[in-house]
């Protein structure tokens, strides 16, 4: 298969999987989507999981890449979040199965497969190292602010996200900065980076 | 069944699975529960019992809100290292893999203790958001543990979860002076 019809397949996989389920993902549908023979995916894949975890990797490595793309450059460290966090919540909401395959469907299927989903979110950590140089504190922040911090945003997005509603995701912009910045910032500088996000938003 | 579901996951865990591991007919499967969702509901609401109940013995006479919160925190922390496989069950299973009743399960238990942070945090109550977004945070670390097969490490984390979860309402002076002071409570009771 050529690498458009490999994307294809892969997309409708996780279109599988989050409207039917893990039980119901049927290869021969996905196969059919995409034009993509019984043979060639043969080929391909060993199975239906392999092909699930190849889908799984794409996507996380698409919208790891997509905010990360943002965050660089010699911007302050809250304009580069917020820029980063903008893309990956457009990115969502523009896709709202593959959200859900993301956030919920693909990490429910077994252990192996949440690892996938921890690994997913430990790689948004390196990005919130530098804001430690923006606490108004001079003593050291917890070991895990980090992670802290990428979690709170993951558990707003996959409130939405499991609400059906990810469209609304880039609405939620400044509410989720705020809760990334303020264990870095303190409460009263996120907050003045939530109105300024609020305000361009 | 939470073992089963820590190995396997609840989609790939059989009533069969179940039995073979605790010893039991399927006749007295059959006399407790109606199918497997049922067991496993079963299995969630013992752990959020024994959950609310360290919480109701955690530290009746601390005599501040958030002196309590600490002590609570603590206690399920202390409960979920030394239950894994059901911590495994609450935090990950019942909400991304397990079925909408267990997802409702999971999302109750959440609101009480987003609740909980909030009234600790923040009396005036206007920022329950801020307060689900810091349990977000604290969880997440929660199931990286989990996932790694590390439950045995959260009580150590106690610290690092208490300034997440005062930080949006108190400032980060007075959240790292919490911190603190939870790793002395913590290590006077080692």
């Amino acid at each position: 298969m050529d690498v458009q019809q490999r994307e294809t397949l892969l997309r409708a996989m996780l279109d599988e999987l989050a409207l039917a389920g893990y039980r119901e993902t049927s290869v021969d549908r996905a196969l059919a989507a995409a034009g993509v023979s019984v043979e060639e995916f043969e080929r391909e894949f060993r199975d239906k999981d392999d092909c699930l975890f190849a889908a799984y990797d794409q996507l996380t490595a698409q919208v790891v890449a997509r905010a990360s793309a943002e965050c660089g450059g010699g911007e302050p460290w809250p304009d580069r979040i917020r820029k980063g966090l903008e893309a990956l919540l457009d990115e969502l909401a523009a896709q709202p199965q593959m959200a859900r395959a993301l956030t919920r469907s693909f990490p429910g299927i077994r252990p192996a497969a949440y690892d996938r989903y921890v690994e997913l979110l430990a790689r948004f950590v390196p990005f919130m190292r530098e804001g430690r140089a923006y606490s108004e504190v001079d003593e050291e922040l917890p070991g895990e602010v980090e992670l802290l911090a990428v979690g709170a945003a993951e558990a707003i997005i996959f409130g939405e996200v499991d609400a059906g509603r990810a469209e609304r995701l880039p609405q939620m912009l400044p509410e989720i900065l705020f809760s990334v910045l303020v264990p870095f910032m303190g409460p009263d500088r996120a907050a003045d980076e939530m109105r300024s996000a609020a305000m361009s938003n | 069944m939470a073992e089963c579901c820590a190995e396997s996951g609840y989609g790939e865990t059989t009533v069969e699975a179940v039995l073979d591991r605790a010893g039991v007919e399927p006749e007295s499967f059959e006399s407790h529960f109606a199918d497997k969702e049922d067991c496993a509901l079963a299995a969630l609401n013992k752990i959020v019992s024994e959950t609310l109940a360290q919480l109701s013995m955690a530290h009746p006479l601390a005599d501040d809100v958030v002196a309590r919160r600490k002590f609570e925190v603590k206690a399920i922390l202390e409960l979920m290292a030394a239950q894994q496989p059901f911590a495994w069950l609450v935090y990950i299973e019942s909400r991304q893999g397990g079925t909408p009743r267990m997802h409702d399960s999971y999302e109750s238990a959440a609101r009480v203790l987003a609740l909980m942070m909030e009234r600790a945090g923040d009396p005036a109550g206007s920022r329950s958001g801020i307060a689900r977004a810091a349990l977000g945070g604290a969880e997440a670390v929660v199931r990286r543990e989990l996932a790694a097969g590390r439950a045995e490490r959260l009580p150590q984390l106690l610290p690092d979860f208490v300034y997440a979860a005062l930080v949006p309402f108190v400032g980060q002076r007075e959240a790292l002076r919490q911190a603190k002071q939870a790793a002395r409570v913590a290590a006077e009771e080692e």
